[in-house]
């Protein structure tokens, strides 16, 4: 099944409000061109970055995530990015089990001084999702219907 | 051993050091074993021990009926006892006045359960009393992640398959929750509805929410009981997916639960030494 | 003289079905151990042997785990609102336990009390029950305590009884069950045996009375304090009915649905002020048996159980209302 052409990847990044949301305005203020694909949420710190809402942003038809915040020893409360960054290497543990497709969950350190790697980032994600095409979480057509078919088990 | 035990029962009954032991009855021999609460010397005949005594007994610790109770004796395996390490590390349970009847366990189940095959921790190691001989049982522990292994083999696209496949028939009954001694938040978050966080509904979406968010929160907290996977009413390999996150902590971190008394809970500490690999 | 299929026609029988267009339910081995009511999309996934009793019960094919009211869709300003489908393909669900069979009729009174529920009636006027007799039981097992037993034909359209030679005696009860099984079967001489069941394990009259007295009765604390308030028995039980009303949506749109729910659950009765009038486990479970044993049979004439044993058999810590009705007779002349 070929990808239409109108296809347009929907990438939800979260970020961290002290960094890489700064990173994101000042590529802003520097009239550096990046897709209008992404949706930016901005959070105060990696550290309150919820594993849920990447699964949310998933169940919502999002194509890929990003998360993003401030590189280790720069975390404007200290120690935010360093659990965020514990919590990551364990939750793709789990991502992994369960199936996901990890290439489509990225995660950066971006500084508010690094307003072209926001550039880059964008625009390698997106064109790397365009190219993979759309994630239907669950992929089925409405993921809220339960369904009586139990299908034997593989195990 | 069980001679022994009655006899522990009461005299922590009678001399006050506990007012409830928590322990395993069974009726009569062709009945099923459950959890019994003996209030009084006299009951303590009602305590049993076999290779039936599945039940994870910690689980009631949490339960505040049983706290109500006054002080309690607790009966546990080696497996069981590790939640009481990650219970105390947590500050869920005064260890000091929580009496731990240790018994050395061959495994339970006929055939041996899968967890018992590749234990190690057959000797209760921080009880305040011990019963039972461990003579003749092997340490298995080089087994231990045979089932996640051989399920790992499937490519990323058969594991989703596999997964909305097992969670097409979870009913949300919550025993897996229920059974667990380290789910004791008062309101899971689950249960929040104002507003909803996760659909409680028994949909596809629901059901992945639901057990992503559970093995997620026991990352680095499951002590690999195995009592989730052993209650689903409709059979779910729930394990999996607890493995999966305890081999990455001892991989990745050097850590298993509730084996060291005093070391930091995994998630709620981090290291300036963590190597991720795959943050750009 | 008596009319028989053969297993092999009864499997034919259920391809045709299939062909039809009718939706089929029944035992399968979904995986090593474990048997559930479930869909059929071949007859050779029926099971009609080698197990007592399926993990779960078939009341979700006439009231399902989690069933849409109505959904709505945003359009721009717009509001699409639609209504569940009112009508369902037929169903047959083949090779029913008597019990589970017997809990429909039960059900049905509820579900048309005060209030014609039309998302079950709907569902339950396109289902035809077709039972599978049982040939033996296990300890969980207690049918011929609540009036019923192994080949009841309460809630049954048709009833097969095994035979010898891998057959079954067919006995339609309604006309439903004459229609399914019209043509297809052949008269013979065979007659299914009478399976006995089990012993009778209490009277349910005395029962009955013992609740109403012993509300306060240490019982409740003495036999029930294990109870972990999952909602596996709940869920399991082919007669527990109790649901949750939930909205879902987001901006794009959302529904309305009914999803099972369980008394046990700590927040069952939960109160928006934050008071629990069942706020401990033992004054929950005294709410389960009362409910089955005396407020269901004062209200509507009916045992609101069938003595399946699945919630026995599924529960994490081997509770289930057998024992606790067993523990009513000790010290007490039941």
């Amino acid at each position: 099944m070929s990808v239409p052409q109108t296809f347009e990847p929907k990438i939800v990044a979260f970020v961290c409000n002290w960094c890489t949301y700064l990173g994101a305005d000042l590529a802003g203020t520097n009239r550096l061109e990046y897709p209008a694909n992404v949706r930016i949420i901005r959070l105060p710190c990696t550290g309150r970055i919820d594993f849920n809402l990447i699964i949310k942003a998933f169940e919502l038809n999002a194509d890929a995530v990003l998360v993003s915040g401030c590189h280790p020893g720069d975390c404007h409360y200290t120690t935010g990015n360093y659990h965020a960054r514990r919590r990551w290497m364990l939750f793709r543990e789990l991502l992994s089990t369960l199936g996901f497709d990890l290439n489509r969950i990225h995660f950066t350190w971006i500084s508010a001084a690094e307003g072209k790697k926001w550039q880059q980032v964008i625009t390698e994600i997106t064109e790397k999702t365009r190219e993979m095409g759309p994630y239907p979480y669950l992929a089925i057509p409405d993921a809220s219907v339960s369904t009586v078919d139990h299908g034997e088990s593989t195990a | 051993m069980i001679e022994s035990l009655r006899a522990t029962c009461r005299r922590l009954l009678e001399t006050g050091t506990a007012q409830v032991v928590i322990g395993y009855g069974q009726a009569d021999p062709g009945k099923a074993v459950h959890p019994v609460f003996i209030r009084r010397p006299e009951d303590a005949d009602q305590l049993t021990w076999n290779d039936q005594c599945y039940p994870n007994l910690v689980a009631y610790l949490k339960r505040k009926e049983v706290q109500s109770l006054g002080k309690a004796a607790i009966v546990v395996k080696g497996c069981d006892e590790r939640g009481l390490i990650v219970l105390e590390r947590e500050s869920q349970i005064d260890r000091g006045s929580l009496y731990v009847i240790g018994i050395v366990c061959g495994g339970v189940g006929n055939p041996k359960l899968d967890k018992c095959k590749s234990c190690g921790a057959h000797r209760p190691r921080f009880a305040n009393e011990i019963l039972g001989e461990s003579s003749l049982l092997q340490d298995g522990v080089g087994q231990k992640w045979q089932a996640l292994e051989e399920f790992l083999t499937k490519s990323p696209s058969q594991r989703m398959a596999y997964w909305q496949n097992e969670f097409s028939r979870c009913l949300k009954c919550y025993a897996c929750r229920q059974v667990c001694p380290m789910c004791y938040c008062e309101r899971c978050l689950v249960d929040k509805n104002r507003p909803t966080c996760i659909d409680t509904s028994p949909t596809l979406k629901g059901n992945f929410a639901w057990h992503i968010t559970r093995a997620f929160h026991l990352a680095g907290r499951c002590i690999g009981c195995d009592e989730c996977t052993r209650v689903c009413p409709v059979g779910i390999d729930l394990r999996l997916l607890n493995q999966s996150l305890a081999k990455a902590a001892e991989e990745q971190f050097g850590y298993r639960a509730g084996m060291d008394p005093q070391a930091e809970p995994l998630i709620g500490s981090y290291s300036l030494q963590d190597k991720d690999g795959f943050i750009g | 003289m008596s009319e028989v299929i053969s297993a092999s026609a009864l499997r034919e029988l259920m391809r045709d079905w299939l062909r039809q267009g009718k939706q089929v339910f029944g035992p399968r081995q979904v995986k090593p151990g474990l048997v559930l009511y479930t869909r059929l999309t071949d007859p050779e996934q029926l099971l009609v042997s080698g197990f007592i009793h399926p993990s779960n019960s078939p009341k979700e094919f006439v009231f399902p785990r989690h069933e849409v009211i109505y959904s709505y869709r945003f359009e721009g300003k717009d509001l699409q609102l639609l209504d569940a489908p009112d009508s369902f393909p037929e169903q047959i669900v083949l090779a029913v336990r008597p019990c589970d069979a017997a809990a429909l009729p039960i059900l049905d009174k509820l579900f048309n009390w005060d209030f014609q529920d039309e998302f079950y009636n709907r569902r339950r006027q396109a289902t035809t029950v077709v039972t599978l007799a049982c040939l033996s039981h296990d300890d969980s097992c207690f049918c011929t305590s609540v009036g019923l037993g192994p080949a009841d034909p309460r809630g049954s359209d048709a009833m097969l009884l095994p035979a010898q030679d891998d057959e079954f005696e067919v006995r339609p009860f309604t006309e439903k069950g004459e229609a399914s099984f019209s043509g297809v079967t052949r008269t013979s001489s065979k007659q299914a045996g009478t399976p006995s069941g089990p012993a009778k394990k209490f009277d349910a009259g005395q029962v009955r009375t013992y609740l109403s007295e012993n509300f306060e009765g240490p019982i409740w604390h003495d036999e029930t304090l294990h109870c972990l308030g999952c909602g596996a028995c709940a869920y399991t039980c082919p007669t527990c009915h109790c649901f949750d009303i939930v909205d879902e949506g987001n901006a794009a749109g959302g529904i309305r649905a009914k999803n099972w729910d369980s008394c046990q659950f700590p927040i069952f009765s939960l109160h928006a002020s934050g008071h629990n009038p069942r706020s401990t486990q033992p004054q929950r479970q005294r709410q389960r048996l009362t409910h089955k044993f005396q407020i269901y049979p004062e209200k509507f004439g009916d045992i609101l159980c069938t003595g399946c044993g699945n919630c026995t058999r599924n529960c994490p810590v081997n509770l289930g209302v057998l024992n606790v009705l067993e523990a009513m007779k000790n010290g007490q002349p039941l």
